[in-house]
Order: C-alpha cells, then sequence, then structure tokens
C-alpha cells in the first residue's frame, strides 16, 4: 500500500458519520456498508475473474451461521469462533470450487444456484443447531476485554471490515494475481499458454472472495442479533449482480456506486413511485446493458470525456479494450 | 404397485412439464449460445393470460390457447428484437444479452405482480380432472393432457430439426454462425424465431401446469430452474434430451418422496444433489450431441 | 482556459443556489413534524412486494381503515392518530431498519403484519428501545417465546389454540391415528411443529408426516404415503396457496376420503376461487364470525367506506389497531412505560376477531392475547366458507 494517509483519511470520516446520526440512519448506514463490501468482493468474483457465480451471498450466511453457532450452540469465546468459521467457509469454499471451476460460464452458475438452494434445505432441516426455519436469535456480542461494542462502536467495525476488504481487492487487482484472474477470463487458452495456471487462479479467486464474504456475514450476524434462513434467500443474489452492472462492472468504484444507488434508492423511492422499484432495477438493468456496458461509471467517463481531451483518451483507449472483450 | 403405477402418471406429467421448459431453453440455447432465465417468467405470463381469457372472459378453450401460442410468439420475438438483437449485432460480450434478459426477468415478474395483484389466480383445466383409468395406469385428465400436448410439441420438435430446412438452418446456425451466414441463412431470423418459439413452448408449460398449481407471481423461478436441471440432465445437444431430463428429473424427485427413508425437508435437496452430480460427472448431459460441436 | 473557467464558475453558482434551496427547503420540511406534533403516531411495517404481500396487505388495510375510524370520531386523547406506513419488502433485515425508523420519528406503538422471521428480526430493536410492538396476524407461537421481549405482543391466532380448537371439534371422533401435511415456509413449518405437539399431548398417533416443497408441480407422492399409512384424518398446516392447492387437488385425484381438518390459512377466501370444486367438506379453523354483532358492524362500515366486502384478514389488523388505542387511551398519555403497562393490562377487550364471547386479554403477564377460546370451526359447503359449527377448545 503505497500511502496509508487516505485509507486512515477515510476510515476517520466514514467512522464519524457514525457518531453524527440516529439509530435508524445507523442502521440503513451499517447495512449500506456491508452490502458495498458483499458487492466488491462480487464484483472482484463475476467482474474481474469472470465467474458467474450465484452461491455469494450463501457464504454471507454462512459466515454468520458458523460464528452465532459457535459461540451459542459450541459455546466459544467469541475470536475462536470467528477463526473456526472463516476456516469453515474457506474449506466450503474450496470445496465448491475445486469441482465447480472446471465448469464454464453457465454450468457454474447452475452449480452455484444449487449450491445456494441446498444452503438454504440445510438451514431449514438443521433443527438445534441452526434453529430450523425460525432461525437463531437470543444472542449478542460477548463483551471483549470488558467493553461492550455497540451502537456506532459496532458501526467503526463495520467500516474496518468495508475498507480492509478494499484494500485488499484492489492490491490483488492491480497485482499480478489481478492480471491473471483477467486473462483468464477474457481468454483461457492464451492465458495458459502464457504460463497462468487457470484452474488454480480461478479457484483462488473464488476462494478468497467467497471467505470475505463470510467474513462480512460474520460481522452482520451482531447487527441485528438475528440469523434465519429467509434473510440469506436467492432474491439477494440477482440484486448483487444488478448492484455491480449498473455500477459498473469490472471497477470497485462501479461496485461502491451500484451498492449505494440500489440499496438506498428502495428507501427514497418508496414515497415516490410506491413499491415498484424491483421493476424500476430490472429496467435500469436492461437498459444499462443495452446501451452503457460500463454502467454508470461508464456514463461518468463519457461526461469526463466531454471535459477534457486527456479524459477522452482515456474513454476510447476504454472502449477498445471492451470491443475487443 | 398400484401406488407405483398412479404415481408414474402424476410424475410423468410433472416430467413433462419440467420437459418444455427444458425445450424453451434449447430452442433458444442451441442457434445463440444464450441461456434465457427468463423462460420461467414467459411461463407465468402465460398461466395469466389464461387467467384472463380462460376464466374471466370465458373463452373455449381451443381459442383461449390459440391466442395463448399468438401472444407468447409475439412475446418472444419483441423479446430478443429489443434486448438481445442490438446486443448480439453491437458484438457485446456472450454475458451480456444473459444479463439483458435476467433484467427482463424482473421486469416481466413485477409487471404481472402490479398488473394482477398477489394473490394466486385459477387457470382451468383442458378437461377437468376427473380420473382417466388406461389399463394399469392412472391418473387426472389433465396429466394426459399435459402429456398429450407435450409429446406432441416434441415430436413437432424433432420433424422442425430433423426433417425440415429450416430446422437444418438452425443446426447450422448452431454449428457456426459465420458459415451459415455465407450460405444465406439469415441469422437474424434464426435468432428470431427461436426466441419466439422458446416462448411459446415456455407458455404452453405455464398454462398446463397452471390448473394444478394456480397462476402466481412467483411460479417463474422454480420452473426456470427445474427446467434448466432437466436440461443439465439430458443434454443440451438433441431435443429429445430435454423430455429425458424433465422425465428423470420428475422421476427422481417424486419416487424419492414416495419411497425413500428420507425426512421431507431434505427430500428437497434430492434434485439439487442430482443437479450437482451431473454437472460434477457428466455435465454435458445423459444424451450426446449428433455430430458437429457439443 | 478562460471560457472553460467561466463556465465552471457559472456552474458552481447555479448548483450553490440549487443547494442553498434544497436546504432550505429540507429545514422547512424538517420543521413540520415539529408543527404536526399534535398527532399520536403508530408504526405499522407491512410486506407491500415480497412474499407475504397477500397476507399483510389486507391487514394493513384493516388497520388503515381503523385509524380513519379512530380519527373520524375525533381521535385518542383528543389528538388525531397518524399511521406510519413502512414496507419491509417481506425481507427481516429491512424490518429491524424500519422499526428503527419507526421508533427515530417518534411511534409510540409498532404493529409488525409482515413476513414472521421479518416481525422477529424488528423485535431486536423494540427491545433495545422499549417501544410497544404488537402483531396482530401472526401465528407463529415462537415470537413471544423465542426472545423475551416484554415490549411485545402477539394478538394473531396461534397454532397451538388453533390445533386445539380443532381437536377439541373432533373429540367425539376420537381419533387415534392421524396425518400432517404442511410446505416449507417458516410458518408453515411453525404451525406444523404446533399442531403436531398438540396432537402428541392428546395422545393422538401421527402415522405420517409429508411436506411439499414450494415450486412442485404435484403433491402426489406425498399423498400417496399418507394414504398408505391410512390415517384417519388429514391435518393440513400449510400456510401456501399453490402447495395447499396442490394437495387439495391430490387429495381428489387420489380417492381420498378421511376428513380434513386445516389452519386458519384455509379460511383466506383466496381458495374459493384457485381450489374451486376442491374445498367441499374442508373444515377449518378461523377466527372471524360473519354473524357476530361486532363483526356485522364492522362489515357494514368496511364496506360502506372502502367499498369491498371484508375478511378476516382486514379484521386482524382492525382489531389491532382499536387494541393500541385502548391501550393509549387508558395509559392517559403518549409514554411508551405507561402505555406498555396498560396494554399488558389490557382485560375483556371485544374485538371483530374471534367467536361470540371471546375477549382479548393479557392475563398474568402473558403476551399473547387472542382468547385461547376465540377460535371457531367451520365447515366448508361447497366453495363458500359455511357457518360456524363449532366454537372454542371445550
Amino acid at each position: 500500500m503505497k500511502r496509508t494517509w487516505p485509507w486512515l483519511l477515510a476510515l476517520v470520516l466514514l467512522s464519524g458519520v457514525a457518531f453524527a446520526m440516529g439509530s435508524y440512519q445507523n442502521d440503513v448506514y451499517r447495512k449500506l456498508l456491508l452490502w458495498i463490501t458483499l458487492a466488491l468482493g462480487y464484483n472482484f468474483l463475476f467482474g474481474i475473474a469472470g465467474q458467474v457465480a450465484f452461491s455469494h451471498f450463501s457464504f454471507y450466511g454462512l459466515g454468520a451461521y458458523s460464528v452465532v453457532i459457535g459461540i451459542t450452540y459450541l459455546g466459544w469465546p467469541l475470536p475462536l469462533a470467528i477463526l473456526v468459521s472463516a476456516a469453515f467457509c474457506m474449506a466450503v469454499a474450496l470445496l465448491v470450487a475445486i469441482p465447480a471451476t472446471r465448469l464454464e460460464g453457465f454450468y457454474l452458475a447452475l452449480a452455484t444456484l444449487a449450491f445456494a438452494q441446498l444452503f438454504i434445505v440445510l438451514l431449514n432441516e438443521g433443527g438445534q443447531v441452526t434453529g430450523g426455519t425460525g432461525g437463531l436469535a437470543n444472542y449478542r456480542l460477548p463483551d471483549m476485554a470488558g467493553f461492550r461494542i455497540t451502537g456506532p462502536a459496532y458501526t467503526v467495525v463495520i467500516v474496518v471490515l468495508m475498507l480492509s476488504t478494499l484494500a485488499i481487492l484492489l492490491r490483488l487487482d492491480r497485482s499480478h494475481f489481478g492480471r491473471a484472474c483477467r486473462a483468464a477470463r477474457d481468454n483461457p487458452e492464451a492465458a495458459a499458454a502464457m504460463g497462468v495456471d487457470v484452474r488454480r487462479t480461478r479457484i483462488l479467486a473464488y476462494t478468497l472472495t467467497s471467505t470475505l464474504a463470510g467474513l462480512a456475514g460474520m460481522v452482520y450476524a451482531f447487527v441485528d442479533n438475528t440469523v434465519n434462513p429467509t434473510i440469506f434467500g436467492l432474491e439477494n443474489v440477482f440484486l448483487l449482480l444488478f448492484m455491480i452492472i449498473i455500477g459498473g462492472i469490472g471497477r470497485a468504484a462501479g461496485a461502491v456506486v451500484g451498492a449505494v444507488l440500489l440499496y438506498l434508492l428502495p428507501f427514497v423511492l418508496s414515497p415516490l413511485i410506491g413499491h415498484h422499484h424491483a421493476l424500476v432495477f430490472g429496467l435500469v438493468m436492461v437498459l444499462v446493458v443495452l446501451f452503457q456496458p460500463k454502467g454508470l461509471m461508464g456514463v461518468w467517463d463519457a461526461l469526463l470525456a466531454r471535459r477534457s481531451p486527456v479524459a477522452r483518451n482515456h474513454v476510447d483507449k476504454g472502449a477498445k479494450v471492451q470491443a475487443h472483450g | 404397485m398400484n401406488d407405483f403405477l398412479e404415481l408414474v402418471v402424476g410424475a410423468t406429467a410433472s416430467g413433462c412439464i419440467y420437459a418444455l421448459v427444458a425445450l424453451a431453453y434449447l430452442l433458444i440455447t442451441r442457434p445463440t449460445g444464450i441461456i434465457n432465465f427468463a423462460v420461467g417468467e414467459w411461463a407465468m405470463m402465460a398461466a395469466f393470460a389464461g387467467v384472463v381469457m380462460l376464466n374471466q372472459w370465458d373463452w373455449p378453450y381451443p381459442v383461449g390457447m390459440a391466442v395463448m401460442v399468438a401472444m407468447m410468439f409475439v412475446v418472444g420475438w419483441m423479446t430478443e428484437r429489443l434486448t438481445v438483437r442490438p446486443l448480439v449485432e453491437s458484438g457485446a460480450p456472450p454475458l451480456a444479452p444473459i444479463l439483458a434478459l435476467l433484467g427482463m426477468l424482473v421486469v416481466f415478474r413485477e409487471a404481472i405482480s402490479i398488473g394482477f395483484g398477489p394473490d394466486p389466480q385459477a387457470v382451468p383445466a383442458a378437461f377437468g380432472f376427473g380420473r382417466l383409468e388406461w389399463g394399469l395406469l392412472a391418473g387426472s385428465y389433465q396429466s394426459f393432457f399435459i402429456i398429450a400436448c407435450t409429446l406432441s410439441v416434441f415430436a413437432m420438435a424433432w420433424y422442425f430439426f430433423e426433417r425440415t430446412l429450416h430446422g437444418k438452418s438452425f443446426e447450422a446456425v448452431a454449428i457456426d454462425r459465420r458459415a451459415a451466414a455465407w450460405m444465406g441463412i439469415h441469422l437474424g431470423r434464426v435468432t428470431a424465431v427461436s426466441f419466439a418459439m422458446g416462448a411459446v413452448v415456455a407458455g404452453l408449460a405455464g398454462v398446463l401446469a397452471a390448473p394444478n398449481v394456480s397462476a402466481h407471481y412467483l411460479m417463474g423461478m422454480p420452473l426456470a430452474i427445474q427446467g434448466f436441471t432437466a436440461l443439465v440432465i439430458g443434454g443440451v445437444g438433441r431435443v429429445e434430451g430435454a423430455l429425458l431430463g424433465g422425465l428423470i428429473l420428475a422421476f427422481a424427485e417424486q419416487m424419492t418422496v414416495r419411497y425413500a427413508p428420507v425426512p421431507p425437508g431434505l427430500a428437497m435437496g434430492v434434485p439439487l444433489v442430482l443437479l450437482i452430480l451431473f454437472l460434477l460427472v457428466r455435465p454435458t448431459g445423459l444424451l450426446p450431441a449428433r455430430e458437429g460441436r457439443t | 482556459m478562460t471560457h472553460r473557467r467561466f463556465f465552471m464558475s457559472l456552474h458552481t453558482i447555479q448548483w450553490t443556489r440549487r443547494a442553498w434551496h434544497t436546504v432550505l427547503l429540507s429545514a422547512l420540511v424538517g420543521a413540520l413534524p415539529a408543527l404536526a406534533q399534535n398527532t399520536i403516531k403508530i408504526g405499522m411495517i407491512t410486506d407491500r412486494v415480497g412474499p407475504a404481500k397477500p397476507y399483510a396487505e389486507p391487514v394493513a388495510a384493516g388497520a388503515t381503515f381503523a385509524v380513519k375510524e379512530i380519527n373520524a370520531r375525533g381521535g385518542i386523547l383528543g389528538r388525531q392518530v397518524e399511521l406510519m406506513v413502512e414496507d419491509d419488502q417481506g425481507r427481516p433485515d429491512v424490518s429491524a431498519t424500519a422499526a428503527r425508523k419507526l421508533v427515530d420519528a417518534g411511534a409510540v406503538f409498532i404493529l409488525s403484519v409482515s413476513l414472521t422471521p421479518a416481525t422477529q428480526q424488528a423485535q431486536t430493536v423494540t427491545l433495545e428501545s422499549k417501544t410497544p410492538h404488537m402483531t396482530p396476524s401472526n401465528g407463529g407461537d415462537t415470537l413471544t417465546t423465542q426472545v423475551n421481549n416484554p415490549n411485545f405482543w402477539q394478538t394473531g391466532p396461534l397454532g397451538s389454540t388453533q390445533i386445539a380448537t380443532l381437536l377439541s371439534y373432533a373429540a367425539n371422533r376420537n381419533y387415534k391415528r392421524v396425518a400432517l401435511i404442511t410446505e416449507n415456509s417458516d410458518l408453515g413449518q411453525l404451525t406444523n411443529r404446533f399442531f403436531k405437539a398438540g396432537l402428541e399431548k392428546a395422545g393422538i398417533q401421527i402415522v405420517a408426516e409429508e411436506m411439499v416443497p414450494r415450486g412442485s408441480t404435484s403433491a402426489d407422492a406425498q399423498m400417496q404415503k399418507i394414504r398408505a399409512a391410512n390415517p384417519e384424518a388429514l391435518f393440513m398446516t400449510g400456510v401456501v396457496t399453490p402447495e395447499n392447492t396442490l394437495i387439495l387437488r391430490s387429495y381428489r385425484q387420489l380417492g381420498l376420503k378421511m376428513p380434513i381438518l386445516g389452519n386458519y390459512n384455509l379460511s383466506v377466501p383466496v381458495y374459493t376461487s384457485v381450489a374451486k370444486g376442491l374445498m367441499d367438506g374442508v373444515t377449518f379453523v378461523d377466527a372471524f364470525d360473519p354473524n357476530k354483532p361486532e363483526t356485522k358492524r364492522f362489515i357494514e362500515a368496511y364496506k360502506k367506506d372502502v367499498g369491498t366486502e371484508p375478511y378476516n384478514l382486514n379484521g386482524y389488523g382492525y382489531d389491532g389497531v382499536m387494541l393500541v388505542a385502548d391501550a393509549i387511551r387508558r395509559a392517559g398519555a403518549v409514554d411508551k412505560d405507561k402505555v406498555r403497562e396498560a396494554m399488558q393490562a389490557t382485560k375483556g377487550f371485544v374485538g371483530v376477531m374471534g367467536s361470540s364471547g371471546a375477549q382479548y386479554g393479557f392475563a398474568d403477564g402473558k403476551r399473547t392475547g387472542f382468547d385461547t377460546n376465540g377460535m371457531v370451526v367451520r365447515v366448508y359447503e361447497g366453495d363458500k366458507q359455511g357457518k360456524v359449527v363449532h366454537v372454542g377448545v371445550k
């Protein structure tokens, strides 16, 4: 990381805001940050590594449930529960990735879709351990060294999670691994010829992003202090997909923009267009794919290009790359 | 034994519904390579068309069906024209149409939900639900009707692909788009017709399933997933594969519930596990494609 | 260069002016609530777009009508009632957010009419903020037991009450072996659990227990299993219309004859249209007796005002608001603690729902208020819901 001060500044600003807001806004803010975290991870998996996976949200749920089961049913101290849950998410991700990454395109989508459904079935049938269809409640974040982290202080935890995820993914994006992922996405044969172990790259990308989603899930578990199968249903993955497509696929900024827009818009639009925001999102999604595949970030780039010839150059280069892709 | 034979008819009927959805996917995927998840919502739309024409306006069944077929043809054609053609022509990556269709999936579902409200609605059956006994087998009129319709559709599809020039042109496009274009095959029309026919077949699945289940705006997704599973099991390469896949899926589901000593909640997981196994072990499905590209 | 700078500064001026307008407008809008401080705010969380919509929206409609009626009669404690409605989209985490919004907006009471897990998740907020919270329609028994929330009450018809009522009706049949069938929704499973517990407590053996997953195209396999077990009666504990329709269809197809006793979901009128020809003879438990005087009055008033004939779901919402209004009146002030105490002290309240003589009350610190004796048993005659044939659990 070349410069740490922008990150620290971001941390301070994003956390500071939490202390200035009421409990409702804090709640929206927290959940927004979590969605941004998920969108960033999914953007890497889908946009950069090119894997059409529908299991991202299931790992979110897996992380949440694991840590809760760890501290309630198994009675472990929090740090141990977190470690074991992370390891568990990683193990399951590997278990899914190793066979699944042999499949291409829509087969991978279907396999991960089946996995996501299987996850819900297992949660529902989990009896005592998972709380069945009612889920688990009645727990809270254990005190750490005598301190109880609640309220805006917990929001800071989520900010840290989001920024760490962003930092890790940005770093990976710009590294050799990121280039390998893109190569494997665009042209696996050429990538293999260039010495990229396509299979291993795919497995790593999947495992990494899924584990990050699991970590986000662990943090989520203590936001509402409830986990149940309904929260982690299939619809959410579609929302995640829409977020990164509408925001701008392949770019972290796109994931952030998409997540902010699609998460906050229903709250804002409700008084205006009633409750049909899903219809609006579907339409916008289609329009974006048809007219501006680079999403809102593409629109932003185009606007910048109109202002300055330097930026216009960037946009043209980007367009050329896109035509080949 | 009686139970088994009775279940055979019911399971076959369910399998036929899955097979029709699988066929809808296949008709679109073969020439274009596009996976259209919106077929489930097309089935749902046709079911609601059935609600309006057959229930509310009380039209005779054949008339309603004919109008539904025409309507779905137009819907499929328009979907291709508006959301897929521009992408294919501008050279967008193959994922793009799939994503656009996912967006359309949501649009279709929400439009129906807004138009008809959240309550499930009734769709009449072709011949009612009387019990028909045919030799050792027994089932409802509707089940037999579904089987009959499906077999006819598959027979037509098989004939189309195997014996007609148009069908062969589809195969040609599936094998090599560019070569097909050079041979004078109109790519745009092939794609549009494939979408239109896919919509008709999906719509048929919806109208045939709805009398049993009712027409409700959430019925699309399960059908889409079941149809896709059937397609994977049977194989994308051949029309018969869709039928085989649908039947295998339905039989696996229902026979497991009926005979396997598995708690009912977990029995739900059986088709999922089956799908995952197929994807891992034999992703091309049971029936290999004909010579040419897989 | 200067050209661009000029345009940019003009743009900046415009933007600044626009920003100022927005700030002023927001300040004004922000000040409005202060002007309208005279209203009593009741919050309601419903599902307008998600899976609970068919059941939540009618309840919400009943609640809205109740608020209208109250306001027409002068409000509560001389103040008008403002119903703040939030849509949780059937998502439990959004429900919790919506609850927070209502609490911050000054709601003195929150009504949850959405999905069961959504109501559950909203309780985290009402527990923390000590806000009175009630569900007038959810029937899942665990809502009051999973989390110990002294601010939460439930006046929906409990699964345990439903089975007790059905069993009391069937007492003279002396069932020894019965079957259960449900689907895989949260509430369906919950209802099944409590029906099972009630049956086992009565010493009745459950010879088959089946589940029809949502999205199924047939229930034949499950019903064949039930037929093979030869039960004397079949209890339907599912709450989702398509799957229940499949079950009823299968029942006829397979030529089954044993009596069907259904949970209160079968009382919702949608079955008369969707399951036409399948309902004759089906027994179900309900909380709506259209011949009760209070109910008759409600039906007429609702029809006159809204234009459509109300049914049981509307009644739950109506009673919910009336109960809350009654508690606030007795509390004498819009103070959460006082309202909570008054709510807990509710006794002998007669509402639209329930049989004649049924009363709402939270005696002995209980937080479930629907009269355990207040459900009725009715039987479908043809496709119409027949008269009440049995009342209560005695």
